[in-house]
């Protein structure tokens, strides 16, 4: 006879059709008889066709990886869009800067010679201004 | 031309390099091994990367990223773990990191539902454990359902539910793949699952009160 535990142990096989007719058998009528096993088996198939699916995926992978030619990196979305964003924080930052620049230039005509112009005059790298590299590689997940 | 030692025999009785072989062609610069390696690692290393997202683009990328982090992060790479735990470890903190970034709204009550996936529901409240099965294997809307319900857990949830249930590994062993305690690890598998329960429950409440509308 087939206690809760074992039966709820069945599932993923089950699922997968891995289960021998004698084993599936005795899980269904157990499924038949218990109703918390038998919702428990319900909550269970509404995840199952992603957490316990091993068919194929639908898409044909691309050949990038793998091919014959050796491997070839591309640089994927997620990395492209990673890297849009900080090219974006880099332009807000140059567009700061001449902004700052602009309001010194008219500071430099109307304000006595040798203050904010001064300090100005030698603009510090957008990455020291934020603490960043924009150039850094991303974070080393191998470690 | 066949290597003997130090080989893996498939069964067609013809040698193939081990993972060890092929890295070390790598390191001593000959890339293109790598090609054969990441060949052979592929497809699980997409169908994890699926798991996480119902985007096929997303997941072709993420998976195409964690060969090229294995890659250039090859010489950090240690035999204590074998290659493909290494390079699973690597694909899953990239779609975790990638879960984060997205910053989903967390725990929202999934509530719309297309009439094909009213149908699914249906079914599986109603039918036999084997026609939902069978059902599930060629209905897409079982597929995406379930993507919906994954995609309302929080990220950590998520990935140790993936970890736990599709991966089968264990508390220690995903404690070490995402560098969080085993407590953690527990309080959150504990955490998805009771979530997951509560979701279906209301839905099940909500295609109740459809149908008697």
């Amino acid at each position: 006879m087939l206690n809760c535990f074992e039966a709820r142990r069945r599932f993923p096989s089950f699922w997968k059709r891995e289960l021998q007719a004698e084993a599936r058998a005795e899980l269904t009528e157990h499924l038949r008889n218990c109703g918390r096993c038998d919702e428990a088996f319900r909550a269970f198939a509404l995840t199952a066709p992603v957490l316990h699916s091993d068919s194929a995926p639908a898409g044909e992978f691309p050949r990038r990886v793998g091919s014959s030619g050796g491997f070839q990196a591309r640089r994927p979305a997620a990395l492209a869009r990673r890297e849009a964003g900080r090219r974006r924080l880099a332009a807000s930052a140059a567009a700061m800067l001449l902004v700052a620049a602009s309001m010194a230039a008219y500071l430099a005509v109307t304000a006595p010679i040798g203050t904010l112009s001064d300090e100005l005059s030698v603009e510090p790298p957008v990455s020291q201004i934020f603490g960043m590299d924009p150039n850094s590689p991303g974070d080393d997940l191998a470690g | 031309m066949l290597r003997l030692a130090g080989t893996r025999k498939t069964g067609w009785s013809l040698a193939v390099r081990t993972d060890e072989e092929l890295i070390a062609e790598i390191l001593d610069g000959q890339t293109a091994a790598f090609s054969e390696l990441a060949a052979r690692y592929r497809p699980r290393v997409e169908r994890l990367c699926q798991r996480f997202f119902s985007d096929p683009e997303t997941a072709r990328d993420l998976a195409q990223e964690s060969f090229i982090r294995a890659y250039t992060s090859l010489s950090t790479y240690r035999r204590e773990m074998p290659f493909g735990a290494w390079l699973r470890a690597i694909a899953t903190n990239l779609c975790y990191d990638e879960l984060r970034r997205r910053q989903r709204r967390p725990e929202e009550l999934i509530a719309d539902f297309t009439a094909s996936e009213m149908q699914w529901m249906n079914l599986v409240n109603e039918a036999t454990p084997e026609e939902i099965v069978s059902a599930a294997e060629q209905l897409r809307e079982a597929h995406d359902m379930a993507h919906r319900l994954l995609d309302s857990l929080r990220p950590e949830d998520r990935t140790v539910l993936i970890l736990r249930e599709s991966e089968g590994m264990n508390v220690a062993e995903i404690a070490r793949t995402m560098g969080w305690s085993e407590a953690k690890v527990k309080i959150r598998a504990f955490r998805a699952r009771r979530f997951l329960r509560k979701q279906a429950e209301r839905m099940k409440s909500a295609l109740g009160s459809r149908t008697c509308g």
